[in-house]
């Protein structure tokens, strides 16, 4: 499929669009917390990775590939990008949010956030991928070129500054 | 806090912290194939489209429709102003000459509108399948219905070809601007409207003619 889509075949880089966006734009969304981000993120990547094809030497799967332009893209795009845009929804988006199971206090709900996006990019991207969307250390570290062992120190890193400056704030909502 | 705790806190936050909504593939997938058609050819030029390229081929931002309501008028003014300048006192619309380098600097905005009105387009027919039509397009289709009855006056219009493409162009705005008066008043009209104007592109063949006459991409370039 990534052969035909090579040379040129738009109906085989469809199917891999299939196959892999809906990973790409759930882990854009994460991280740029509004749907215009999320959505510019992941066309920019999967357009990058149409005009790269030929750089593409199979080493590693195609969904890794995609996945490094993809968080590359995003991490880029959101440095462009005010902070407090990032925790602006607009009434569309809200619309989409699926309910919560529980009621949170608006209070500690914003803490919650402003502790995640506190944490430093190479923690937050780490915590995102991996507690949130449940990537593996193998796909992380690929991902982000990386090793295995890295990975695990940043979450491990990102985890314990969340404990630090969220704890009293879980005793709230216990 | 516990590890329990850190549980309950990552579980909280996958459910808090910017859960994503459904996959727009479609959408998505619309603005992706027209950057690849308007993008380099795979091998020769490894420079990518931009954030704001691929944007725009999506949508165009708030102050780009204002710009493009200044470009509109812009054009108004340009036919004006070349109507004002070649035509004797008296002269009807039809009637005014015009210079070779005032036809050609017409026939290069037409091109430029064509592409403009082809994007309208194909975001209001991805738009579409969803049912739904965003109300700013209605708003373009406004700015690109008067331009097109401008058109429909000048001296481009004389290209049979042309002319009847412009003809069908308004009849499909039109319905497009239908579309989103409908929206939010009366959701079965609305409905109804989406579907003419959807068919109406189709059985018109409007895009495929746009693109007869304007190269793909090119009425975006430099908006």
């Amino acid at each position: 499929m990534v052969e035909r889509a090579r040379n040129g075949d738009q109906a085989a880089f469809r199917a891999l669009y299939d196959a892999n966006v809906d990973r790409i734009y759930r882990l854009a969304y994460r991280m740029a917390g509004q749907d215009d981000l999320a959505r510019d993120f992941t066309q920019e990547a999967f357009l990058r990775a149409w005009q790269r094809l030929d750089q593409f030497r199979g080493d590693a799967a195609f969904s890794t590939w995609l996945h490094a332009i993809a968080v590359s893209v995003s991490l880029n795009g959101l440095r462009k990008v005010d902070r407090h845009r990032k925790r602006e929804r607009s009434l569309e988006n809200a619309a989409h949010i699926a309910p919560a199971k529980r009621r949170l206090d608006p209070g500690v709900r914003d803490r919650l956030e402003g502790a995640v996006d506190a944490l430093p990019e190479i923690y937050r991207t780490v915590f995102l991928m991996h507690d949130l969307e449940g990537y593996s250390h193998g796909e992380i570290a690929e991902t982000l070129g990386v090793a295995e062992g890295t990975s695990k120190a940043r979450l491990f890193r990102a985890r314990e500054k969340l404990r630090a400056s969220l704890g009293d704030a879980m005793q709230e909502y216990a | 806090m516990s590890e329990g705790d850190m549980d309950e806190l990552t579980r909280l936050l996958r459910d808090q912290f910017n859960p994503p909504p459904p996959t727009p593939r479609d959408e998505m997938w619309a603005v992706i194939q027209a950057g690849m058609q308007a993008g380099a050819p795979l091998g020769e030029d490894p420079q990518v489209l931009s954030l704001e390229q691929a944007r725009a081929r999506r949508s165009p931002p708030r102050w780009n429709r204002l710009a493009w309501a200044a470009a509109a008028a812009a054009v108004l003014g340009l036919g004006v102003g070349i109507g004002r300048v070649t035509a004797p006192p008296s002269a009807t619309v039809a009637e005014i000459p015009v210079s070779e380098e005032s036809e050609a600097v017409l026939r290069v905005a037409a091109r430029e509108h064509l592409g403009r009105t082809e994007a309208l387009l194909r975001m209001v027919r991805a738009d579409g399948q969803a049912g739904h039509v965003d109300p700013a397009m209605g708003e373009w289709a406004r700015v690109l219905l008067t331009q097109t009855r401008l058109y429909m006056d000048r001296p481009v219009n004389q290209d049979p070809s042309m002319h009847e493409l412009l003809e069908d162009l308004e009849l499909v705005l039109v319905q497009v601007v239908a579309v989103s008066e409908a929206q939010g008043v009366d959701s079965d009209r609305a409905r109804s409207e989406l579907s003419l104007a959807l068919s109406g592109m189709e059985q018109r063949e409007v895009l495929p003619r746009i693109q007869a006459v304007v190269p793909s991409g090119t009425g975006l370039a430099g908006t």
